[in-house]
């Protein structure tokens, strides 16, 4: 299975390393969508776990054991409808097409299940609609 | 034949015909040119897009004691009033100056996001904006400076006064380099990893009055959900680009000027924005009614996106005179991919083409329910204006004698 997770790290885990462990102990492919990682920092992580489901939810029990936060609430991006112009410029630098201009109506699409996070959208929208609840 | 003044007469009465333009070129496949031509008075067009050559002109009215302003900011956004004593134009690109700093370079710096567009925003949907300014003390104008809080119900005049808004046709950007490129059209990803393009093709008010027949000096359009009109030839106005058989342009070519009271205007239509490391901009809505004179003018408003191109201009070299790819239609770039070079490129568009496509609707509206009427051009735009480029005097080097 897939879990989608965003990892806080306080200071003392940093310099663990999260992800060789996951994948040599607990078997787990661990995705990175976004890291804000810095010597002696709290770091945040949102990563997409892949491998077996018990073996997801001891890595889970395994990491709040060392103090690491983990929020499932999915990272996602919002799109203010109030704000949004569909002008359709983030569906140029939209990697995964989650975000599309219907071919017919040309109003904006989302598809979330596609977007991955990588907020390249954000900044490229000129009215500021797109935010991310991370 | 129709004049202005029987559809005006029809518009009164509750009695015209007006089509969007995509209704119209709709109506022209299914049932020809002339039969089009009997049945529509009116056809509606719209487009909704970045315009930054635009801006406000704002009179504040007169403080006691009087001062004559000769620099001044709203939420920090500075503002020309090198004229009358409380006249001001705020234009759209201004960007908000950190006052902490006297370095023009520090202030530039702090990147700021917040522009005269979005202040023109904030007035228009009625929101109070901090106003700051400085006097040269006079005998008529003793007071040295000012500073209050305004809306737009507590100056004179707000209108906007547009130089340059309404191309009619546009580029296509991309980014050949190896590097990512902030534009006024977006971010350009390298190596062609994305093209936009900034008009909204078949359905753009100007590419439908290509020869400029039609739409002219006094012109009443439907600015920013008020009333407007087309004042002067815009700035860099360029009717002589090359052209298709078609007679549409293979680039940005005619422009217009334009002129509304902002007062009336809706911030739906009018948004300010920003463009990362570019700076900030207006979005501007804009609706063109084009009266049905006569039959040609239904051969005209038929065109189709796969009639209309535009040239793919690579961004990487900063030359006033960029490298092209060749033309693509509009219907290969509304496609949302295009091939350049073998390479399979994701377009995205800038103009809204949804909102365009409701500002032709609203403006059908407003004539079907007797809202608005037309009036003549005064007088009809240049068709013959070159495009003189800016060169050190003595820089070029004759080659004769």
């Amino acid at each position: 299975m897939k879990k989608r997770l965003t990892l806080t790290f306080p200071r003392s885990t940093v310099q663990f390393p999260i992800t060789y462990r996951l994948a040599k102990d607990f078997n787990i492919a661990a995705n990175i969508i976004r890291a804000q990682v810095a010597p002696d920092r709290v770091g945040k992580l949102a990563v997409e776990l892949q491998g077996d489901i018990d073996a997801i939810d001891a890595a889970i029990e395994w990491m709040r054991n060392l103090e690491i936060e983990i929020s499932s609430a999915n990272g996602e991006i919002i799109i203010d409808e109030n704000l949004c112009v569909e002008c359709g410029l983030c569906t140029g630098v939209c990697p995964t097409q989650a975000l599309t201009l219907d071919p017919q109506s040309f109003h904006l699409k989302f598809a979330r299940n596609r977007c991955i996070v990588c907020e390249q959208c954000v900044p490229s929208c000129p009215v500021e609609a797109i935010t991310t609840n991370i | 034949m129709r004049t202005i003044a029987e559809i005006n007469d029809k518009i009164h009465r509750g009695q015209v015909v007006a089509w969007t333009v995509e209704e119209l070129k709709a109506q022209v496949a299914d049932i020809g040119i002339t039969q089009a031509f009997k049945t529509v008075d009116v056809i509606c067009t719209g487009t909704f897009e970045p315009m930054e050559s635009s801006g406000a002109i704002i009179n504040l009215g007169h403080t006691d004691p009087p001062i004559k302003i000769r620099q001044c900011w709203f939420d920090g956004v500075p503002a020309y009033a090198g004229f009358g004593a409380v006249d001001i134009y705020l234009g759209a690109t201004a960007i908000a100056e950190s006052h902490d700093s006297n370095d023009l370079r520090d202030q530039l710096r702090i990147n700021s996001q917040r522009g005269g567009g979005h202040v023109i925003e904030d007035l228009i949907a009625g929101k109070a904006v901090s106003f700051k300014a400085l006097g040269q003390a006079t005998d008529c104008y003793p007071r040295a400076s000012f500073e209050n809080t305004i809306t737009k119900d507590s100056i004179n005049q707000f209108y906007l006064f547009n130089p340059r808004n309404l191309y009619q046709n546009f580029i296509v950007g991309v980014n050949g380099s190896d590097r990512q490129l902030s534009t006024y059209l977006g971010t350009l990803q390298p190596e062609l990893g994305n093209a936009v393009y900034s008009n909204p093709g078949a359905i753009s008010p100007l590419l439908n009055d290509p020869e400029l027949k039609i739409v002219g000096i006094g012109t009443k359009i439907w600015l920013g959900g008020g009333v407007g009109y087309i004042a002067w030839e815009g700035t860099q106005h360029f009717p002589l680009q090359k052209r298709l058989p078609n007679r549409t342009p293979i680039g940005p070519a005619a422009t217009v000027a334009l002129i509304g009271d902002a007062k009336g205007m809706s911030a739906q239509w009018v948004r300010g924005c920003y463009f990362r490391n570019y700076g900030s901009s207006l979005m501007l809505g804009v609706g063109v009614p084009i009266p049905v004179l006569e039959e040609s003018v239904i051969r005209d408003c038929a065109v189709r996106d796969g009639d209309i191109v535009a040239p793919v201009i690579d961004f990487s070299i900063p030359r006033r005179v960029r490298p092209t790819f060749g033309l693509v239609s509009y219907a290969q770039l509304k496609s949302g991919r295009l091939v350049i070079d073998g390479k399979k490129v994701r377009v995205a568009p800038l103009a809204s083409i949804a909102f365009s496509r409701q500002i032709a609707e609203e403006l059908k509206q407003e004539i079907t329910t007797g809202k608005f009427t037309l009036t003549e051009p005064v007088a009809m735009l240049s068709r013959d204006r070159s495009f003189i480029p800016q060169d050190p005097r003595g820089s070029s080097v004759s080659l004769e004698d």
